[in-house]
């Protein structure tokens, strides 16, 4: 059934939910570039300063201590989450007892919100009675400074992120894991290969496409990451800890420069675009061939 | 497989880690909630003590906001989950049966929009909504809620309307069914699982949501995590037994829900992610 179907019913279907992403997300976005490019505050009008506010945020020591604050921050937990939820993933398949609770639990943090986490991982971190500080004192191993040490803090935040999202990751893996048809593992078999060359010769490469996929989400969401470090350190101590989201929110509320941060909100949105470019370009094709053959 | 005892033993430990972490740091909490501030304080730990409800008691006594939030909570997530699962029905259905090029622009553009990070558009938002008087009212938040997520909401739908057979639109159609009928006596109903899909994305992010809550809402419409957050932030005097109270009120119906909805939401995720 490929025949051209009336434009008009289809745009009435889809004109609410593309009035809102239009209005509340798109022309918004689109005028946060025109801020960049102006100065203003509150109440005044804005002018017209050209790329003065990029000049200056580039110049900014804090913007390059949140840009690399927030790179090495993604990069741990992106990582870490891939590993962690493919080897979650591979022991579920693998078959496990009780199967239905373990995923329940498995699943569980997904329901934690970012607030709660945070008072769950303060607390076990906890300098004098932490959970997690006894167990590592037990062990030998210093306490977490969290609060005074600016990268003891970042693995904090690191560790809390992970928490949270590891749910996720793990369900993409896990589903394309079972997607995987058993009759390739059984061949394997027949032909001799032991676990670890059906893992490297079946499972890996045709986990990658959800393993690339599973990453870019998260390396995109991760990106934003704004509530965590906000709950978790507040960006301090003086500013040590700070990511692009935490610094872009004071340079507007509370420092009062719009155009810096309409600025900084520019070169996230342009990260976050050259981060997904390869997707987009398949998505635009792809979206082509299935609307207009 | 060969029953190899060490194999055995390696699995059962993978398990044991996995279900600790997930599990210890929430029922740590959960627990906590119950111990008088001597128990909570303890070094060693204490896992075996007399349950009290001071807490909550005090919970109730000194941050009736907290209640007063968990109910703007209640309202905004029903408001932005009815808002939003409706929108995305409507559209997916769409992108499901027709086909046209204004439609490939416009579900590029769907996805192409997520990549815009909410804080981004907090700035002019701020002032527009300053200016329309919508500052700390529950609509804001229900719109913006909505809007960040219709777009993975339209994606889920369009999958599962996709699954519907075509046969069953046009065979209503000959009946002399309208499109509307088709979607609301048909469509809809059919598509039910992905409805509850895309209502289990919205109601955890909207139950839980931190940052849009701290810009634009203050005193009125203040939400659950947003006084949890104060109670936090409560300089250097952080009462932790009675921030783990309002953590664990806080958490527990959505965590039992998304248990009790974990098929809708493996579902919902691979649907969303796999697809577009």
């Amino acid at each position: 059934m490929q025949q051209r179907s009336p434009l008009l019913p289809a745009l009435g279907f889809i004109s609410p939910v593309q009035l809102f992403v239009g209005l509340v997300i798109f022309v918004p976005a689109l005028y946060v570039f025109w801020l960049s490019l102006t100065q203003s505050s509150f109440g005044q009008a804005p002018v017209f300063v050209g790329l003065a506010n990029y000049a200056r945020v580039l110049a900014d020591p804090y913007f390059w201590k949140a840009l690399v604050n927030t790179v090495i921050v993604v990069l741990i937990v992106v990582h870490v989450e891939l590993l962690l939820g493919l080897g979650m993933a591979l022991l579920f398949a693998s078959g496990v007892p009780f199967r239905p609770l373990l995923l329940a639990a498995v699943l569980a943090p997904y329901a934690v919100s970012e607030v709660s986490a945070v008072v769950m991982w303060r607390f076990l971190f906890d300098p004098d009675v932490g959970l997690a500080t006894q167990a590592l004192a037990a062990l030998g191993l210093p306490p977490l400074e969290w609060a005074v040490v600016p990268s003891h803090g970042l693995v904090l935040v690191s560790l809390l992120s992970i928490w949270l999202h590891l749910p996720f990751t793990f369900v993409i893996l896990y589903a394309a894991r079972l997607a995987i048809p058993n009759e390739l593992y059984e061949a394997a078999q027949v032909d001799g290969a032991g676990g670890f060359a059906q893992f490297r010769r079946i499972t890996l490469p045709l986990l990658v496409p959800a393993m690339l996929i599973a990453m870019l989400f998260r390396y995109i969401f991760a990106f934003r990451l704004f509530s965590e470090v906000w709950l978790m350190t507040g960006g301090g101590p003086a500013r040590q800890t700070e990511v692009l989201a935490v610094y872009l929110y004071l340079e507007a509320f509370r420092y009062n420069a719009f155009g810096d941060a309409a600025a900084t909100g520019w070169l996230l949105v342009i990260a976050s675009l050259i981060l997904a470019l390869w997707y987009l370009r398949r998505l635009y094709r792809e979206m082509f061939a299935t609307y207009a053959p | 497989m060969r029953r190899n005892p060490l194999r055995i033993a390696l699995k059962t430990l993978a398990i044991l880690v996995v279900l600790a972490w997930s599990l210890v740091p929430i029922a740590m909490i959960v627990l906590s909630s119950f111990k008088a501030d001597r128990d909570i304080f303890a070094v060693p730990p204490r896992f075996t003590f007399t349950p009290t409800l001071v807490n909550y008691v005090a919970l109730w006594d000194r941050w009736g906001d907290f209640f007063k939030g968990l109910l703007n909570s209640l309202i905004i997530t029903a408001g932005a989950t009815i808002v939003a699962v409706l929108a995305s029905a409507i559209a997916g259905y769409a992108y499901s049966r027709f086909r046209h090029k204004v439609l490939a622009g416009s579900a590029f553009f769907l996805i192409f929009i997520r990549l815009i990070p909410p804080i981004v558009v907090t700035l002019p938002l701020f002032p527009i909504v300053n200016w329309l008087g919508l500052n700390d009212t529950h609509l804001v938040l229900i719109i913006l809620y909505a809007t960040f997520f219709v777009s993975l909401g339209t994606l889920v739908m369009r999958t599962f309307i996709d699954q519907i057979p075509k046969e069953i639109d046009e065979a209503a159609h000959l009946d002399g069914a309208s499109r509307l009928q088709v979607l609301f006596k048909l469509i809809l109903p059919l598509s039910a699982q992905g409805m509850v899909a895309v209502a289990v994305f919205v109601i955890v992010y909207a139950w839980n949501e931190f940052l849009f809550a701290f810009i634009f809402t203050t005193t009125r419409a203040k939400t659950a995590p947003l006084v949890i957050s104060e109670m936090i932030g409560a300089v250097e005097g952080v009462e932790w037994g009675v921030l783990f109270a309002a953590s664990t009120i806080q958490l527990l119906p959505i965590l039992l829900f998304v248990v009790l909805a974990q098929k809708h939401l493996v579902a919902g995720l691979t649907a969303g992610s796999t697809k577009g």
